[in-house]
């Protein structure tokens, strides 16, 4: 009877290789992202002082056209005094006069940039219509309390305090650059120094002189880069 | 930098693509476990062609983030450059991660699965994590084609080092698909 071979079936290895494996794959990424530390180190960005204020592309106006702009693109050798604002903030309505006065004190050595964000408050509906208003001082909605208009819709944006804004006002109603900067709210102040390093943030009052407001801020940090 | 496509780093991707190609393409010559070893040294290469290709993206996102005007790893003007693509706030990461660093993430994955069969290919364990592999691949491919839908597109320029890791992480799926077929066909060892 002619006896029949059967094939063996090869044996894997003894012990569990995974773990090895995956010390050797540790070891690999390891070295891999210490190397790419060491080449470029990733930069601290956020919105603390010290860190890079983050970038962003949108649509700016600048009294006459609606462009797209990049914050970095806009860096020169000037402080930047980033301001985000609803024209429906009442906060803002005020806000938007103090602008003026610290742009008529300081504003050919301060870059400004606003920002106009549509905050989900009830009444806040806006448009860029209305941020062109807001920022030329033209007549946008009337004083009844009917929605139109700035000011939670209750007033004309013709009437805001404040002198017309000559500065680029961007466009952020979809509020993508606010919750990327976690806006805390409106108005909100920050500077920034010529390469877009957070030097002040209205947050941060601990590091901040005593009562130091966005006017004195500025003025400081002014006196400081001399 | 003038020509992108005469950067040394990036002809060294290229050359560990040729590489990890050349060596599935001479395992599938072989037959039983030598042709499956050298096959499995091809998706290894594949796989760490791409961390490789993913961490030099993330220096030149790290660099591009600081330098946004041109960083020094990578051209930042014609078709191919990286400047619209990784030096873009709009596009150059996903709920704030950079693509290099999800990148990096992903092979590091793909690189642990076949590394586990290939140091054990007989395991009882090797062919499902055979099918772990070709499965966690077939994972990337969806953000593959974002990235590609992104350069080709919307910012029309192709990005040289995001491309090495796309085609990393094609060759890598093309190996582990031939893989399975070698398992298939019991021609496995």
């Amino acid at each position: 009877m002619a006896r029949r071979r059967r094939q063996v079936e090869p044996k894997g290895k003894d012990e569990d290789v995974r773990m090895m494996a995956g010390l050797i794959t540790a070891a690999v990424v390891s070295i891999v992202v210490g190397a790419a530390v060491f080449i470029a180190p990733p930069v601290d960005v956020g919105i603390e002082e010290g860190a890079l204020a983050p970038d962003f592309v949108a649509s700016a106006y600048d009294g006459s056209n609606w462009e797209e702009v990049r914050l970095s693109q806009l860096y020169d050798d000037r402080l930047v005094l980033v301001t985000f604002l609803d024209t429906d903030c009442p906060h803002c309505w005020d806000e938007a006069q103090e602008l003026s006065e610290i742009y008529d004190a300081v504003g050919s050595d301060v870059l400004f940039i606003t920002i106009a964000v549509e905050l989900s408050i009830t009444g806040h509906e806006s448009s860029r219509a209305e941020v062109e208003a807001f920022r030329d001082k033209s007549q946008f909605g009337d004083n009844e309390n009917n929605g139109d208009g700035c000011y939670s819709g209750r007033k004309n944006c013709a009437e805001r305090p404040g002198a017309p804004h000559s500065w680029m006002y961007v466009d952020d109603l979809s509020n993508s650059i606010a919750n990327e900067w976690k806006l805390p709210g409106t108005p909100f102040n920050m500077v920034l120094d010529s390469d877009g390093t957070v030097l002040w943030n209205q947050q941060q009052p601990e590091n901040h002189p005593p009562g130091e407001d966005i006017k004195n801020a500025v003025l400081r940090l002014l006196q400081e880069g001399e | 930098m003038a020509n992108p496509l005469a950067d040394p780093v990036l002809l060294i991707f290229i050359a560990g693509l040729f590489a990890s190609s050349y060596l599935l393409a001479d395992g599938r010559k072989k037959e039983g476990l030598e042709g499956t070893n050298r096959m499995l040294d091809g998706s290894l290469a594949f796989a760490a062609t791409g961390l490789l290709g993913s961490a030099w993206t993330w220096v030149i996102y790290n660099d591009m983030v600081k330098n946004p005007l041109g960083g020094e790893f990578c051209a930042t003007e014609g078709i191919v450059q990286c400047g619209s693509v990784i030096g873009d706030p709009r596009y150059n990461n996903l709920f704030g991660l950079s693509w290099g660093s999800l990148g990096m993430a992903a092979f590091t994955v793909l690189l642990f699965v076949i590394l586990c069969v290939r140091m054990d290919p007989l395991a009882k364990w090797s062919e499902q994590y055979t099918n772990y592999a070709w499965w966690l691949g077939l994972a990337g491919v969806p953000f593959l084609f974002i990235l590609i839908g992104i350069e080709i597109f919307v910012v029309k320029h192709i990005c040289p080092f995001c491309t090495i890791a796309h085609l990393a992480l094609i060759g890598y799926l093309i190996s582990v698909w031939m893989l399975r077929e070698r398992r298939e066909i019991s021609a496995w060892y």
